[in-house]
This record gives C-alpha cells, sequence and structure tokens, in this order.
C-alpha cells in the first residue's frame, strides 16, 4: 500500500526503462502465447509437407511409362484372312492373334539387335509386354484398316514390372522371389534402354484410359473416373445451385419469422453435419430401391451429392444475402420496387460472389466425397466409358476419390503408385476450385 | 379586393395531400407512435422535429408504407392520399410508394452506373418507352437534383464513386425520377457536410414547386429554413403542429419550448 502510494509521488517514479513486475509477467505471457502458435502453425505446415511428400512421391511417377518401340509388321495372313479391310471381318482376330504378332516383333527386335542375356526364356519374351499391349494395337488397326500389310513403328507399354524396375518399385533381388518377373527380363531390359530402344515418357494414357484389371496396373487410367466426376459435379452444379439459391432467398427475404422457419433453420444446420455415409443410405433407398435408378451411375452420385452439398450451398448463399447491406433494399422498395424486383435487381447480384464460392467450396466437398458413392455402387469396376450428357448420365462410372479407394485395395503395389497418382489429379482439382473461389472472393469483395 | 381572391386561391392549392387520423404504431408491444393526427399539405414541405427515438422516423415510414417490411411493425388508424386509405386491403404498397417517394438518411445509391440509378424508378415502373425518352427522363431528374452540370460527363460511373453530397442528390434524383407526388426525405442531411446540406436545403425549396414534402430532421435551424410546416414529436406523441415561423417563436406546448430552447433534445 504504502509503497505503490510512494511510486506515484513525483519524483520517486521508477524509471519507465525498467520494466516492473506486472509488465514483465504480461511480457511473458504475450511470448509464450506466440510460441504457442508458431509450433501450431509449424506443426500444420510439417504435416502438410510431410503428406504432399510422400503423395508426390509415390504417386508422380504414375505420369510416366515404360514403353518401347517396336517395329510391328501387320500381315494380311495374320490379321485380315478375307482380305476385305473390313473391320467386322477383322473383329475375328481377338487380341491373341495381336499378341503374337506382338511377341514375334519383340523377339526379331532381340535378335536383329543380338542381345544375348543368359536364361532368357520364351516366356520371359512372351511376358515382357503389357497384357493390355495387343488390344490397344487391335484398336489402332481395326480404326486404320489401311494399315494391314504395312510395317509400322508402335510404341508399346512393357509389363507394369519392367516399368517397376525403372521406377525403383522392383530389383534384380526382388525379382529372384518374383513369379512375375524374372532378372534375364530386367537384363532385357537395360540392354534395350541402352539401345535407346526403351524409355519411360509422360503417360497420358493414366489420364484418359479406363480403369484395368489386377494383372495390368499399367494400364490402369483415370478416364471413366475423371468422366464419371465429371458428371456428377455437373448434376450436382444444375440442381443444389438454384435449388439452394431458391430455397435461401426465399428463407431469407420471403418467409415470415416463426416457429416453422425456426425448425427448417436448425434442420438445414443439422444436416449440413449429417455424416456423408447416411446420405449414401439415403440415395441406396429411395433412388435406386425406390426410384429404380440405375445402379452405379452418375446421376444417383449426382443427387445424393446434392443433397449432402444443398447445406452448405444454402448457408452460404444465406450468409451472402445477409451481407448485403439492408439500405440497398429498402432503397428499392423506397422508389416502389416489388420485393422480388428488389431481390433479384439488386441484392441478388451483390451476393452472386459470395453465392458462387459457397457454391464452388460445396462442390470441392462433393467431388472428394467418398463414403455414399460406395454404398451407391460406384465402386464397381468400370472399363466402359458412359456416354454422352444427358444418356451418359445412366451408364455407370466411377469416380476419381472411389477409384482411389479402389486401387488402394489391390494387390499389385504398382496399383500404389496409381492411387497415388489419382490423389495428384483430384487435388489438383480442388486446388483449382478453390482458387477459383478464393480469387472471385478476393475480386468482388464488397463492391458498395 | 383582387389581391385578397389571389391569396385565397393560393390557400386552395395548398389541398391536403395526406391526412392522418389516430394512427398508432407498435413494435411488437412497443408503443411507439401514439394517436397522430396530422394534415400534410401540398406543395408545402413540412418539417417533423422532435428528440432522437420520438418516432419521426417511424411515423414518416408509415406514410409510404416502408414499415411494412418491419415484420414486428404494426399500424393502426387511418392515413389517406388525395382521401385514399393506403392502408386499405386493396392497396399495393408497390404502388404507393411510385406515387410517394422516399430519400433515407444515409445515403444509398445502387452500386451501379448513376444513369442506372436514376433510369430504375422509370423502367421498373413502365413510365417510359424508349431509350430517348428514358434519357430525357434522367436528365430532367439529374437537374431537379442540381446534379446534372457535375455528372452529365461521367453518366456510366458507379453512383457510389460519388462524394456523399452527390450521392444524396442522386438519390433524390432517383427519387423524383418516378415523378411521385410526395417526397419523404429522413434526416436527408445528417450524413452531409455544412456546402452539401447547403445545397440540398436548396433543392428542396425549389422540390416545393412540384411536390410535397416531408422531412425529418434533428436541427431546427433546418426547420426553420427550408420548411412551410412544423411538427413537433415527442415520446411517439405529436405534441404540435402548425406554421413553422409560429412554433419556433410563439410554441403553444411547453415542451416544444423546452425543445426549441435547448432543454429537452
Ligand atoms: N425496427 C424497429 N424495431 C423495434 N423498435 C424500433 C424499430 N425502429 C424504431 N424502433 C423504436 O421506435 C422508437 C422510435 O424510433 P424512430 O422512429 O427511429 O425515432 P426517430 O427517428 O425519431 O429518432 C424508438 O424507441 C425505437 O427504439
Ligand atoms: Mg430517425
Amino acid at each position: 500500500m504504502t509503497d505503490a502510494s510512494a511510486q506515484f509521488e513525483g519524483r520517486g517514479r521508477p524509471s519507465l526503462r525498467v520494466q516492473d513486475a506486472r509488465t514483465r509477467r504480461r511480457n511473458a505471457a504475450e511470448k509464450r502465447f506466440r510460441a504457442y502458435g508458431l509450433v501450431a502453425i509449424g506443426v500444420g505446415i510439417l504435416a502438410l509437407f510431410v503428406l504432399l511428400a510422400s503423395i508426390f512421391g509415390n504417386g508422380s511417377s504414375a505420369f510416366f511409362q515404360t514403353k518401347i518401340q517396336l517395329q510391328v509388321p501387320l500381315e494380311e495372313k495374320a490379321l485380315d484372312k478375307s482380305g476385305t479391310r473390313d473391320p467386322e471381318a477383322m473383329k475375328k482376330v481377338t487380341t491373341v492373334g495381336y499378341g503374337r504378332v506382338l511377341k514375334a516383333a519383340l523377339a526379331d527386335l532381340i535378335a536383329r539387335e543380338g542381345i544375348e542375356i543368359d536364361g532368357l526364356s520364351k516366356r520371359d519374351i512372351d511376358s515382357f509386354l503389357s497384357k493390355e499391349a495387343p488390344a490397344q494395337l487391335r484398336n489402332h488397326v481395326l480404326a486404320n484398316p489401311d494399315l494391314i500389310g504395312t510395317t509400322i513403328a508402335f510404341e508399346v507399354m512393357t509389363n507394369g514390372r519392367i516399368d517397376g524396375y525403372f521406377k525403383g518399385r522392383v530389383s534384380l533381388d526382388s525379382a529372384e522371389l518374383d513369379s512375375n518377373v524374372s532378372p534375364a527380363q530386367l537384363h532385357l531390359a537395360d540392354a534395350l534402354k541402352d539401345r535407346g530402344l526403351l524409355g519411360t515418357g509422360f503417360n497420358l494414357d493414366f489420364l484418359t484410359a479406363p480403369d484395368a484389371s489386377d494383372q495390368r496396373p499399367e494400364a490402369a487410367g483415370l478416364g471413366v473416373a475423371i468422366i464419371g466426376s465429371a458428371y456428377m459435379m455437373i448434376v450436382v452444379l444444375c440442381l443444389a445451385l438454384p435449388i439452394g439459391v431458391a430455397a435461401s432467398i426465399y428463407l431469407e427475404e420471403f418467409a415470415r419469422k416463426n416457429w416453422l422457419t425456426d425448425l427448417i433453420e436448425v434442420n438445414i444446420a443439422n444436416l449440413a453435419a449429417v455424416p456423408s455415409i447416411v446420405f449414401g443410405i439415403l440415395g441406396l433407398a429411395i433412388f435406386i430401391n425406390f426410384a429404380g435408378l440405375p445402379q452405379s451411375a452418375p446421376i444417383v452420385g449426382g443427387l445424393v451429392l446434392t443433397l449432402m452439398t444443398l447445406p452448405t450451398i444454402i448457408i452460404s448463399t444465406r450468409a451472402a444475402l445477409r451481407a448485403v447491406p439492408p439500405s440497398i433494399k429498402d432503397a428499392a422498395l423506397g422508389i416502389g420496387a416489388s420485393k422480388t424486383q428488389a431481390v433479384f435487381h439488386h441484392v441478388l447480384p451483390l451476393a452472386a460472389p459470395g453465392i458462387l464460392t459457397g457454391t464452388i467450396i460445396g462442390l470441392a466437398q462433393a467431388l472428394g466425397e467418398t463414403a455414399p458413392l460406395l454404398l451407391i455402387g460406384m465402386v464397381a469396376f468400370v472399363r466402359e466409358y458412359p456416354g454422352a450428357p444427358v444418356e451418359g448420365f445412366f451408364d455407370p462410372a466411377s469416380a476419381l476419390p472411389v477409384q482411389v479407394y479402389n486401387w488402394t485395395q489391390r494387390a499389385d503395389p504398382a496399383f500404389v503408385e496409381r492411387a497415388s497418382g489419382a490423389i495428384i489429379v483430384l487435388l489438383a482439382f480442388l486446388v483449382v476450385m478453390n482458387t477459383i473461389a478464393i480469387v472471385l472472393r478476393r475480386r468482388y469483395e464488397r463492391r458498395w | 379586393m383582387n389581391d385578397m381572391r389571389l391569396m385565397e386561391r393560393s390557400a386552395m392549392t395548398n389541398d391536403v395531400k395526406i391526412s392522418a387520423s389516430q394512427v398508432q404504431v407498435f413494435y411488437g408491444e412497443s408503443h411507439a407512435i401514439k394517436d397522430v393526427n396530422v394534415d400534410i399539405l401540398d406543395k408545402t414541405v413540412t418539417a417533423f422535429i422532435g428528440p432522437s427515438g420520438c418516432g419521426k422516423s417511424t411515423f414518416l415510414r408509415c406514410l409510404n408504407r416502408m414499415n411494412d417490411t418491419i415484420d414486428i411493425c404494426r399500424v393502426e388508424g387511418r392515413i389517406t392520399l388525395d382521401g385514399e386509405d393506403i392502408y386499405d386491403r386493396e392497396v399495393d404498397p408497390v404502388q404507393l410508394r411510385a406515387r410517394v417517394g422516399m430519400v433515407f438518411q444515409k445515403p444509398n445509391p445502387f452500386p451501379k452506373s448513376i444513369y442506372d440509378n436514376v433510369a430504375y424508378g422509370p423502367k421498373i415502373h413502365g413510365q417510359v418507352r424508349s431509350r430517348d425518352e428514358l434519357d430525357e427522363v434522367v436528365e430532367k431528374s439529374l437537374r431537379r437534383a442540381a446534379l446534372w452540370d457535375e455528372v452529365k460527363d461521367r453518366l456510366s460511373a458507379p453512383g457510389t464513386g460519388l462524394s456523399g453530397g452527390q450521392q444524396q442528390r442522386l438519390c433524390i434524383a432517383r427519387a423524383v425520377a418516378t415523378s411521385p407526388e410526395v417526397l419523404l426525405m429522413d434526416e436527408p442531411c445528417s450524413a452531409l457536410d455544412p456546402i452539401a446540406t447547403a445545397q440540398v436545403e436548396e433543392l428542396i425549396d425549389e422540390l416545393r414547386e412540384q411536390f410535397s414534402v416531408v422531412i425529418v430532421t434533428h436541427s431546427m435551424q433546418q426547420a426553420a429554413r427550408v420548411s412551410q410546416r412544423t411538427a413537433f414529436f415527442h415520446l411517439g406523441n405529436l405534441v404540435e403542429y402548425g406554421e413553422t415561423g409560429q412554433i419556433f417563436t410563439n410554441p403553444g406546448d411547453p415542451r416544444t419550448e423546452s425543445y426549441i430552447t435547448g432543454r429537452i433534445g
């Protein structure tokens, strides 16, 4: 008491340069808090970095593929016995026939180049190429029947293990123990590579090709999944945006505030928190079992994701509408605009950037959603591309996140690379969408 | 003799435009306006004065039914425009507001071009048939609001880019563009500097030739400068209403006198 009062008496005051105990404690608390903050941010960044490093480390190689350059003679007697060049007739030759042609071409190449490798059996040569290669050659020839009778240069995928050898997944030691690949094959691959006949290049097929079976990871691609996801996003956008915006405008601008609207409000908030798998069960029960829509179809996936996205869109739209200053609406009403005119001419345009941002974020959520799609059968193995819109919405398709899930379930380690590659693609889409949302928000933020 | 008749006639043209009787306004349970009776004359500036929170804005907003937009607000009594009850069930407030325009306390131009701000009213009411006609209305309205010379070269610039005083005059131009009969102004100068205030006041005096103007103000000097008639509100009651000169020089109610001399407010 006396101390404190003495301090405040004129000359006896301590210098400002000396911190008193209280100030020291406050400064220490502030320093501690800053340290906590830095640690928290550091942990977050570290986790993100580890995640990205592992995904890119595993997945970036999915965009590259080992291929071999072959001279393939397309003999008429083997591939077009009728000699008519009629694709219908040529279809009689199956992939087995084309496989024989490719194997012969490879054996020929080895002989021509004078490559001698101990213990290289005929079986080793036969299984050197991807099982998908004959089908690719067949499609190519059926599309261009005039090639029959010529020798074409054709780039052929190698078997996934050979590909894995160049990506560091397979080694000579592991090949000893692996029934799917022999050390002799790897020596052959090295020899071919030395001669510049075999190389690893960019693999656009990863983005365009359909999924492939367990035995041919090298051929598996995201084509069907990307189309399926795109179709679902179209369905979600076309349904969730208008419904969500209409519902929000009604609730925000027209509905009287009473217990019923309160109830609806609570329900919308709750709906946003419902686990996504519940929507999957709902979709299975309503859209497939009751409405009889086909399984695995983007339309069903889109409908389910619409239900999931609606609360997000409604909540963000209402926030955007509420953020428009009421004076703008008053101004419109004051000169005799009707409520609808005031909303559509003035409030909605000002809220549009916020609505779009919310919609894009909702779509991004929907794009990454997996659980409900598993329940409605989008996890099926689909090799056929769905048709063009709108009929294509009813064809079976896959979806990006489900494809990731699907590939992580496969036995062959080559699918780990594929799954990580698919995650990269998914992340790329999400980053683009979120960037658009941020740019929109920045650009149109509060213009009034 | 002749003089007398002329004076009578000019008094005759000052017809009653809006007549309110026994108006009560409630916000939920709270009684914001109590038993207000007032006749607002045509081609006259009427000022509503009173301490803040006394219900001036509330009563003003009754005159074009802007209170309808507030859920909890309830209006009782009878308000007529040219003898027609504006709270009649068959009256569409939207149509009413085209005839009774409003200018708000804070300038609130639409975040659109100056031209679009003024053109909006005539457009939605279908008052113009061609682009030329619309151009004409826009120019006339901006001239009336004494803004034309300042903005004629940048009609497509956003209205929100104008200065505060210009924005308020733009809002006045927007309100007069629909050619209303009554113009309600709720403290139109409270956000303006003295020079802009003087411009707007001058404008109000000119507008009187065509409209009946009702202005809410908390500045007694302003009321004295621009209005012919003044109504003094206090705690939801209309305490006194009459010729502005009379109210200021010889108030009939002690509360009016206290307010004018600065003892309440
Ligand atoms: N939207 C509203 N909801 C509830 N009460 C209101 C609302 N607007 C005004 N009031 C109340 O009505 C009374 C009169 O307000 P107002 O008309 O704005 O006064 P003034 O314009 O004279 O300052 C005040 O007590 C105010 O609290
Ligand atoms: Mg007020």
